[in-house]
């Protein structure tokens, strides 16, 4: 009967301890695990390689990004704008990147 | 109605800064105006319409970008084939000597700008790759007499085999790189591999990052040459090397007029029949005759900074490799 439960139990430790091996290499980076856990399903990585952040500055200031893992965005605090994650593939061209708005009053002047 | 003016705003902004640097030739102008602001850039703004090359048209600056972006958008599927097609798969064997010629370690770091579909950062891994794996062979060679723990060990520790090596492949066009992502889960490539969409004159990378940087066929669909130079020079690391696969000028008189035949006449016509697109062959035909050639390339490269530049013919000058070094 022991054995068994131990034959039961076996694939279900396995199961999460072994994901690919591609997950496995964003699994080791802190910051990005809940995109690795995506990946893992997904046959593609949804994420970019977790390395970038080491080098990857805004082009325009040649300042660090900051990842912001809700929006998948890199965000540039000090000018105020978020260059997108499209596909794995950090887009760093300023044209199109998003204006953040640090002020909500002055969104709704904006808007209206 | 706010983004779209944001965007227009940005655009304005980086091309009044891009074409103000240009000018300056300053290979430190970004560190020399570290406190410089969108607004600061707005200023120096100029309103001369700047003229450059597309091809044998005469375009203006801003016009150039697009016009690239479009043709390279368009060959991206074919890409591949279209190379093989006209350069009768030539360009392979020059691809493979520009790693020959890098000859790059475990653990190099690679930027490869304009790499969109991985020809050079996957052969760039595969060559790393047998590099590690000699490295392994030479050091089982010389410990002969291992104790059985020694071995186990060894079995145990999985090292990577790239040694820590990373190739960047940094591309401004998006289709591009869609299809080398493609090709890298094709081909297996998956670690050490890492796609950027960027621009070759605002480089989104750090100072001194790289041990090397490559640029194969693509810099001199760069609207300004000197600046992507510039980048370049800045982010690779003191030590590092700037390697250039580019078209250059034959200098052999009876194989330069046999080249023009073929370029002029049958390369469009390929692209035709192939990828049903003439105007964009037309365009590749175009900017190679319109690319600096040996010698003034090389001066280019050491305006920007870089010593010891070098280059090397491959197939009678039709391609040129050059090298420089940031020391």
């Amino acid at each position: 009967m022991l054995s068994a439960t131990c034959r039961r139990l076996v694939p279900a430790l396995r199961g999460p301890r072994t994901p690919s091996a591609v997950a496995g290499r964003y699994l080791l980076a802190p910051g990005v695990r809940s995109f690795a856990d995506q990946s893992d399903r997904a046959e593609e990585p949804r994420t970019f390689h977790p390395a970038l952040l080491r080098f990857l500055v805004c082009p325009l200031s040649k300042k660090p990004l900051r990842y912001e893992a809700s929006t998948n965005e890199l965000i540039n605090e000090e000018l105020g704008i978020a260059y997108p994650i499209i596909d794995g593939i950090p887009n760093m061209i300023p044209q199109a990147a998003r204006t953040i708005r640090q002020n909500k009053k002055q969104e709704e002047v904006e808007q209206h | 109605m706010a983004a779209p003016r944001s965007c227009g705003l940005w655009r304005y902004c980086c091309r009044g800064w891009s074409r103000a640097a240009g000018d300056c030739r300053l290979p430190g102008f970004h560190r020399s105006w570290p406190g410089a602001t969108p607004s600061a850039r707005l200023l120096s703004q100029e309103k001369r319409a700047a003229e450059t090359h597309f091809g044998f048209e005469t375009v203006s600056e801003e016009e150039k970008g697009g016009k690239v972006y479009q043709v390279f958008e368009s060959v991206a599927r074919k890409y591949d084939v279209m190379n093989d097609m006209m350069s009768l798969g030539i360009h392979r064997a020059w691809k493979d000597l520009l790693i020959r010629k890098m000859h790059p370690l475990p653990g190099t770091q690679l930027l490869d700008v304009a790499g969109g579909t991985g020809d050079i950062a996957f052969r760039f891994l595969s060559y790393v790759q047998a590099q590690h794996q000699r490295k392994q062979r030479r050091q089982l060679r010389t410990q002969q007499n291992l104790s059985w723990e020694e071995i186990a060990k060894k079995y145990q520790n999985e090292e990577d085999p790239l040694g820590g090596s990373l190739v960047t492949v940094c591309d401004i066009n998006r289709e591009m790189l869609k299809v080398g992502k493609q090709k890298a889960l094709d081909q297996g490539h998956t670690a050490g591999l890492a796609w950027v969409l960027g621009d070759a004159e605002e480089l989104p990378f750090d100072d001194n990052q790289f041990d090397v940087y490559t640029i194969a066929f693509g810099i001199r669909n760069v609207t300004h040459i000197d600046r992507a130079l510039q980048e370049a020079h800045r982010v690779l690391k003191p030590g590092g090397r700037f390697l250039c696969l580019e078209f250059s000028q034959v200098n052999d008189p009876l194989i330069s007029r046999l080249y023009d035949l073929y370029s002029f006449q049958v390369i469009p016509v390929i692209g035709e029949v192939i990828a049903g697109d003439w105007k964009s062959y037309q365009y590749l035909v175009e900017s190679i005759r319109k690319f600096p050639n040996q010698e003034e390339f090389k001066e280019m490269i050491e305006d920007a900074g870089f010593q010891k530049v070098t280059f090397e013919n491959l197939t009678t000058g039709i391609v040129a490799i050059h090298s420089g070094f940031k020391l």
